[in-house]
């Protein structure tokens, strides 16, 4: 190969590679044109939601000693972290967020997605409805204690309204007196059987102890930016030390299901262990 | 029998002691090297007491019991050794572990490594690397078992020599004959044969009585040759008085004394050598082996590349080496060996159809870029049957028909010499046809009888009816049969006339012994004398017939006269008691072993494909040449330099070598030449043809011919062709007529016997070649959009577009039948009327092929898989900007809110639902740019508009692929079993644009190339 040959070739596949990197933006930016600005072309992989769990872990373990802050620093910093946004000060733009109450109720429409009414209020959700798990008064949350906190919220769709489940069948017994109208309830309990007993008392902070429905939906990041998920705090009260317990937590609705497959969907499961010598 | 010249011969010998090969290296090739050369026998000219001496035997009492089995000590039992075999693990070894498939071991190894260090590393470690590690090795298994089944049936070489060993022999030891086992005959046995018998060793002969054997399978030529105690011939091949282990005893009884056992026979070497020889890798092995040089220098190049850049990047060094050996074993086309396999065993389908059976798989190919062919002259360019070709009779020389079909010109019949001449040739004739064959034609039936006879009497049953009716009719009273001394046949007959009591005296022999007995000559059925102008007439047809190289009897008659030989008159054979001269001239009939009529026509197109067909015969070079003429091998106005010399009428010293194109080589002369002559000889003449060739000289011609790069295919049927059978690219054997032995040694197998089917090898050779090609273009093409996505995983931290289950489904699953069925794309241009190709510069894989593939139709494929990647997660919510470096959240399995563009938040099983749907959607685009991608791998050069959609296979395999793309996309289960994902219809569409814009870029690629041939574009792109 002569130099010039190479030089040639080279100049070819300059060429080339800048034509076909033109066509392939090209066709991106097409098909960018044909998106919705405020929601996503499909949402069935979305929905249903997932309900996630605050602080997390790999493999879902939260293993801690009370006394040893070192085991569950990283737990109560994501939850402080996680709640900094949840501040009562945060949430003073009249402009920007509306109250909603402190009680369940309905769907909260603020028109169409596509119309021109813009940016939408977002309701408030003050960090202090989740009681001793808000870390305003326990900066712990109840670690220290041995009764860890759990913060739960269901998943961010837009435009999706969950719907309460309009029938006892598939719930639980235990999880019946929870069912209330204008509210996702959600229930705790072992995932064994004969770990029922060891788990003590659950005890649910939030409106209504679950997700009300005035903070549907959600308008999406671009009309709805400061947009609060409503959140439910778990607190276990009086756990069985040094056990392995498996706890599954639940959310019922008639358009919330779950997969054998998603652990997260519609439910997750946590393995604490409250080791104390 | 007179030949048109005397067989004054003189052939390669034996007890020269030319060390043409210095190279010894070791132990066995000095056995081979030395297996090569004349055989080394010596017995032949010493005296029947010399031999006795040596072999310490007496010539009537035979051996004593005692020495017989201190002899058989000593030689061994008189057996054909077999070669150390290989055994069949090994066999199936060298199949699993040969050639492509160690491209794919190193890839199963690599993923099993890789999979060790991600199970030693990681707590949950994804199962790709060992699924893949588990599909390579079951992919090479598999093939390998394949291509094992495929070859099992060959290689039985020692097998079918032993066929031919007798199994009795008659020895005479200690004055008694006994019936021993043919293995314990030993050297300094007196052995007696028998007509129909078998040689039992190589014997020097001490008595004969009428003795004829059938030397065929030495040298090739089925005339039986007399044997006699005398030595006639310095060469011990060609002398009377030795005669050969396993040849056929024809008739007569002879006596001799065994000279040499087993190996040491002249057909115990031949054996040897043949099922010894190495053979060379087969051309497409070779190219197979470039190929993989070339796709691991791609693989290693990218595999290092990015390895670096990951080490840059800031990955960990074992994350950096899994990416490595990812990245090399992507490169790995999966599905080729399958692919390769599959076409080559379509393609010797498809050859085995047409009469063309392959023994070899990898044969298939080799006919294609053969340059040169070796043929053997008796029973594959001739029809192996001696026919009369012309006759001489009232002044002039009429042609005869030897077609096999009798197509062929008929002469004038209606003189009435014809009719003595041919009531000589019928009566003077000991032939007859075998019983029960009056169904069959006349040229096929079974003769009873010398070559020549057989000859004369299917042409005189061709041209005047039954023989039998006109033996019958004309009785025969006396008859002297021919012998070597008289040169002569005799017989008395009847009249066919029953009044006419006279006795009719037919004679026929050696036209020169005929004519000294004649007096008168026949002419326009009228006795006239003999005179000078007459014989020189005579002597010029005599000339020019045998200078056509055939084979000349003279026939003479006469009606005796009644007053001497009165009806009833005691004819006395032993001592002539009539008139045996001053005979009635009738005419010469002259014979020749006759061209197959589709060979001349097979000889040109090879011509016009760029072969040279060179003539490598045991027969004599005058009827060599002759056939060499009438077929084609020699083309007519090209002269030897012994032409040149008689025309310029110089001496052969004087001519320039250079001026002949053509020449003829005497096997006697090629023993004395050295390397660089007989290089000088292939190299310079365009026409060879060598005659009087021993087995070890052919095997010699068709080194030299290697020696000069080309790729020799060989023809043959005899033993005698079997060492140079093996040695060739590609041995080629006759299926009717061809011998046990040169089936065995032979890659492929004629099954019609016709020549003409090596042109139909050499076509679909160059065919597959090219398709070959098409197909691996095809194929490799996949390659890049199968990697890049995983290269941009690592690069840029997107969430993985394809994964490995998804490039197996493209390499095993849709990519196979398109890709095969490219084995069935018709020729675009006339590929015979090219030259073969140069193997050192025409490769099956280049770096043009690879720019094209990899570097230009590949990422127009790869982008096209993007696009429907990015189509698919922008359509989520995920826009493209936000995947630049979301691959660590993405997948975090404990991050199950993670943020789309929208603001929405997906748990980890949902995104990873949608990025196997990607997966999904980028395997169709795949399939979707493989359409196009088929397209225009059907064509090289041409437009597909003007090679057009006949391949129907090809349109199959397009709906076969997108079925199958379908299948598994949509197939409930599919999800838990492959993690492949249903698709929305529109996003099949996404890579439509792509596809075509690989058509049209193609397509301009081809017109430019054919607007400017030999232009840059032919230059960089032309594969």
């Amino acid at each position: 190969r002569t130099t010039c040959s190479s030089f040639k070739i080279t100049l070819f596949y300059v060429i080339f590679y800048g034509c076909l990197a033109g066509i392939f933006i090209g066709t991106i930016q097409a098909m960018l044109l044909t998106l919705s600005e405020y929601k996503p072309t499909w949402q069935d992989r979305v929905a249903p939601p997932g309900l996630t769990h605050t602080p997390r872990s790999d493999k879902a373990e939260l293993a801690f000693n009370p006394r040893a802050v070192e085991t569950f620093l990283a737990h109560t910093k994501a939850l402080r972290e996680f709640l900094d946004k949840y501040d009562e000060s945060k949430q003073k733009d009249q402009m920007k967020f509306e109250d909603c109450g402190d009680q369940p109720a309905d769907y909260k429409n603020r028109g169409d997605l596509d119309s021109d009414v813009g940016v939408r209020k977002a309701c408030r959700f003050s960090r202090a409805l989740l009681g001793p798990c808000s870390g305003l008064e326990d900066t712990e949350f109840g670690f220290k204690e041995g009764k860890p906190c759990l913060i739960v919220k269901l998943n961010r769709i837009v435009n999706y309204r969950p719907r309460p489940p309009s029938s006892n069948e598939s719930i639980p017994e235990e999880a019946q007196p929870k069912v209330q109208p204008n509210v996702i309830p959600i229930y705790c309990t072992s995932k064994k059987e004969e770990d029922a007993d060891k788990i003590g008392e659950v005890k649910y902070y939030g409106i209504g102890e679950g997700f009300p429905l005035q903070y549907y939906p959600y308008y999406g990041k671009k009309l709805h930016p400061q947009y609060l998920q409503p959140l439910v705090a778990l607190q276990f009260t009086n756990l069985t030390r040094n056990t392995d317990l498996r706890i599954e937590c639940k959310v019922f609705g008639d358009n919330i299901d779950y997969s054998e497959k998603d652990r997260y969907q519609g439910r997750f499961e946590v393995k604490i262990q409250v080791e104390e010598s | 029998m007179g030949y048109g010249k005397s067989d004054s011969y003189r052939v390669a010998t034996t007890q020269d002691k030319d060390d043409r090969s210095p190279k010894k290296k070791k132990g066995a090739t000095k056995d081979m090297d030395d297996l090569k050369k004349e055989v080394p026998i010596t017995e032949h000219k010493m005296s029947v007491e010399e031999v006795c001496r040596k072999f310490q035997t007496d010539l009537v009492q035979g051996l004593t019991n005692a020495k017989a089995a201190e002899f058989l000590l000593r030689d061994g039992p008189n057996a054909l050794t077999p070669p150390p075999t290989t055994p069949e693990w090994v066999k199936f070894c060298r199949q699993l572990f040969g050639g492509f498939s160690i491209l794919l071991w190193t890839g199963a190894i690599l993923c099993f490594l890789a999979y060790a260090i991600q199970a030693a590393t990681e707590d949950e470690p994804a199962g790709d690397n060992l699924y893949l590690g588990i599909v390579l090795t079951a992919v090479v298994v598999i093939t390998g078992c394949f291509s094992y089944f495929q070859e099992a049936k060959s290689s039985k070489i020692m097998e079918s020599f032993k066929n031919m060993v007798p199994q009795q022999a008659l020895v005479i030891r200690e004055g008694e004959k006994v019936q021993i086992n043919a293995e314990e005959v030993v050297a300094g046995d007196l052995i007696e044969v028998k007509g129909g018998d078998r040689i039992p060793a190589d014997i020097r002969v001490t008595s004969a009585h009428g003795c004829k054997v059938d030397n065929s399978s030495l040298t090739g030529e089925s005339e039986p040759q007399s044997r006699s105690p005398d030595c006639t011939h310095d060469n011990p091949l060609e002398t009377r008085n030795v005669a050969f282990f396993s040849t056929n005893c024809v008739e007569g009884t002879a006596r001799g004394i065994v000279i040499c056992t087993g190996d040491r026979t002249v057909m115990g070497r031949i054996a040897t050598l043949t099922s010894g020889l190495e053979t060379g890798k087969t051309p497409i092995a070779v190219e197979i082996e470039h190929f993989i040089h070339i796709i691991t220098g791609v693989a290693v190049f990218l595999g290092v590349t990015f390895f670096i850049l990951a080490i840059i990047l800031g990955y960990t060094w074992l994350e950096a080496v899994i990416f490595l050996i990812g990245i090399i074993v992507a490169n790995v086309p999966e599905g080729l060996l399958a692919t390769v396999t599959v076409c080559l065993t379509l393609t010797a389908k498809r050859m085995a159809k047409k009469n063309c059976l392959v023994k070899n798989l990898e044969a298939v190919e080799t006919l294609g870029s053969t340059s040169t062919i070796c043929s053997d002259k008796t029973g594959t360019l001739t029809q192996n049957r001696m026919t009369v070709a012309h006759m001489w009779f009232d002044n002039q020389i009429h042609e005869a028909d030897t077609t096999e079909d009798q197509s062929g010109a008929a002469f004038d019949k209606s003189s009435v010499t014809w009719l003595s001449l041919s009531r000589v040739a019928a009566l003077c004739n000991r032939a007859q046809f075998k019983a029960g064959q009056d169904s069959v034609s006349i040229l096929k039936r079974d003769v009873a009888g010398d070559a020549s006879e057989s000859a004369l009497l299917k042409c005189i049953e061709l041209s005047c009816g039954s023989v039998r009716m006109m033996r019958d009719k004309n009785k025969k009273v006396a008859e002297i049969p021919f012998n070597s001394t008289n040169k002569y046949q005799l017989s008395v007959h009847e009249t066919e006339d029953p009044n006419d009591n006279r006795y009719l005296l037919v004679m026929k022999g050696a036209p020169e012994r005929i004519l000294d007995r004649c007096s008168t000559i026949m002419l326009q059925g009228k006795e006239q004398p003999m005179d000078e102008e007459m014989k020189e007439a005579f002597q010029n047809a005599y000339m020019e017939l045998g200078g056509l190289g055939e084979r000349v009897l003279g026939f003479c008659h006469l009606l005796l006269p009644e007053d001497q030989y009165p009806k009833g008159f005691a004819f006395d054979t032993d001592d002539v008691n009539f008139q045996t001269d001053n005979l009635c001239f009738v005419g010469l009939m002259s014979m020749i072993d006759p061209p197959r009529a589709a060979v001349p026509d097979a000889v040109g197109k090879c011509r016009s494909a760029g072969i040279k067909v060179i003539m490598v015969t045991g027969d004599h070079p005058i009827t060599a040449k002759a056939i060499a003429k009438g077929v084609g091998i020699i083309s007519e106005g090209n002269e030897t330099v012994e032409d040149i010399a008689a025309r310029l009428n110089i001496p052969v010293s004087q001519v320039n070598p250079r001026d002949a194109k053509a020449c003829v080589i005497h096997g006697s002369d090629l023993k004395d030449l050295s390397q660089d002559q007989m290089d000088d000889i292939l190299r310079n003449h365009t026409e060879i043809v060598f005659a009087r060739t021993s087995p070890q000289q052919k095997l010699i011609i068709v080194e030299g011919c290697q020696r000069l790069g080309a790729i020799v295919a060989v023809t043959g049927d005899g033993v005698n062709d079997s060492p140079a059978l093996k040695k060739a690219d590609i041995g080629v054997a006759m299926g009717i007529s061809g011998s046990d032995v040169s089936k065995q040694a032979a890659d492929m197998i004629l099954l019609d016997d016709n020549f003409a089917s090596i042109v139909t090898g050499v076509e679909e050779g160059r065919l597959i070649f090219d398709n070959l090609k098409k197909s691996i273009a095809y194929t490799l093409t996949s390659n890049i959009p199968e990697i890049t996505p995983f290269l941009f995983f690592i690069i840029v931290n997107i969430p993985l577009p394809l994964g490995t289950i998804t490039i197996l489904c493209i390499d095993l699953g849709t990519d196979m039948v398109p890709a095969i069925s490219l084995a069935y794309e018709a020729a675009e241009s006339d590929i015979m009327k090219r030259q073969p190709r140069n193997p050192s510069r025409d490769k099956l894989v280049n770096e043009r092929l690879i720019s094209i593939a990899y570097g230009q139709i590949g990422m127009i494929q790869a982008l096209g898989g993007f696009f429907s990647y990015f189509v698919i997660l922008a359509e989520n919510g995920f826009l493209p900007s936000q995947l630049v470096g979301i691959r660590l959240n993405w997948d975090d399995r404990s991050l199950n809110d993670l943020e789309d563009s929208y603001g929405q938040q997906w748990t980890y099983e949902q995104r990873k639902i949608v990025e196997f749907t990607c997966h999904t959607a980028f395997f169709v685009s795949i399939v979707v740019v493989q359409w196009a991608d088929l397209i225009i791998c059907k064509t090289r050069r041409n437009s597909v508009f003007q090679q057009g959609m006949k391949n129907k296979i090809l349109i199959f395999g397009l709906f076969e692929e997108t079925a199958l793309a379908a299948f598994l996309s949509y197939c409930p289960g599919m999800d838990v079993a492959l993690r492949m994902y249903p698709l929305k219809p529109t996003w099949w569409f996404c890579a439509f644009p792509y596809s075509f814009l690989i058509f049209v870029y193609d397509e301009a690629r081809k017109l430019i190339l054919r607007r400017n041939p030999g232009g840059w574009v032919e230059k960089e792109t032309y594969y």
